[in-house]
């Protein structure tokens, strides 16, 4: 079903900021310890330290998914100057599995925002074959649409964003 | 309050630059030059708000207008206040140099820093408005998962009904050839 102008995806900006309209095709469940993760919910940096359990929908195993996790408001939501950062890359993810069963191209980094709330989103993509998707040189200035472009992603098969703030407040404005 | 006398201040100063001569209409005594007007004001309102307990909003915003770099939050933080204060104070060390600055850079600052504040602004209702759909959505979940329920159970009901009557049907009975 293709993304209502309703969609927390859409009013967050993630559909224009990260990536392309598109329709969701697959079912993505993450879950940081026993929260799951919905569109928009406040997590502060403690509660992401580890990275979070991922699962997949579809239904063919020979199906691969790589799952990109970006924060387009680096340094700091007014002033992104160093969109997007890369905090997590997991490509060859068959269907139905969840990243356990992939291949950790870029590690975990935890989210660490220091200035103001941070929108981290994770975007899933259907892969032409395996290991046909390769790791970037940076974590900085990183690109989805770009990368998605370079490997043959197409758009994306889902999605799912939330806020990420430091421990004790959003750390104020900074210019 | 503040808000009125900063705004008063601030017209006063524009003014006092194009005609030293002029009188201020603040407590100060009358200035001269473009430099001193600054310092003067600067150093007084920096006291000004020391003595109270944290800053209304408003107030913050005006400050945080004049002293464009390092920039204002509207928090209640002391600790972040004491900072602050820490580095208005440097910056009024520097007045004299801010003061040659041309006047309307003070208002560029004023009006970034205002669509700055509104983009945060903006930021801020669209997550409101994410968790508000969110909630809707849920609230619906529970809603259809009760009328399913709710239909579901009606759905067996009818179903035993159906089937007892079914039953009672295979055995065979008069009906009205005879009274018992």
């Amino acid at each position: 079903m293709s993304l209502s102008p309703r969609d927390p995806l859409v009013l967050a900006r993630v559909v224009g900021d990260v990536v392309d309209p598109f329709m969701r095709l697959i079912s993505l469940r993450v879950n940081y310890g026993q929260r799951q993760v919905t569109n928009g919910l406040d997590l502060r940096t403690s509660q992401v330290l580890n990275k979070p359990t991922v699962e997949i929908g579809g239904d063919d195993l020979r199906n691969f998914y790589t799952l990109v996790m970006v924060d387009p408001d680096v340094p700091s939501p007014s002033n992104p100057h160093l969109r997007e950062y890369l905090h997590w890359l997991v490509t060859d993810i068959p269907a139905t599995t969840g990243t356990a069963f992939g291949n950790e191209l870029v590690h975990y980094e935890n989210p660490c925002p220091t200035s103001g709330i941070h929108r981290v989103a994770l975007v899933l993509f259907w892969q032409l074959g395996r290991q046909t998707v390769y790791a970037p040189e940076w974590r900085q200035r990183f690109n989805t649409r770009e990368f998605a472009e370079n490997y043959n992603l197409g758009l994306p098969v889902a999605a799912v964003f939330f806020n990420c703030q430091r421990e004790n407040g959003c750390g104020g404005r900074r210019t | 309050m503040t808000q009125v006398t900063m705004e008063e201040v601030w017209k006063d100063i524009n003014l006092a630059s194009l005609h030293p001569h002029r009188q201020l209409n603040i407590d100060h005594e009358p200035v001269l030059s473009n430099q001193t007007p600054n310092k003067s004001i600067f150093q007084d309102f920096l006291n000004k708000p020391l003595n109270q307990e944290p800053p209304p909003s408003s107030s913050s915003t005006h400050h945080g207008s004049l002293l464009a770099p390092p920039a204002t939050v509207i928090s209640l933080n002391t600790h972040f206040i004491d900072t602050h204060f820490d580095e208005s104070a440097m910056f009024g060390c520097f007045g004299k140099k801010r003061g040659q600055d041309s006047d309307d850079s003070r208002g560029d600052r004023r009006h970034n820093r205002m669509t700055k504040n509104r983009e945060s602004a903006a930021r801020s209702r669209a997550r409101k408005q994410e968790r508000a759909y969110i909630n809707e959505l849920e609230l619906e979940i529970v809603h259809l998962k009760k009328e399913n329920a709710r239909l579901k159970r009606q759905e067996e009901q009818l179903k035993m009904a159906e089937a007892t009557q079914h039953q009672t049907k295979k055995i065979l009975q008069r009906s009205w050839t005879s009274p018992f």
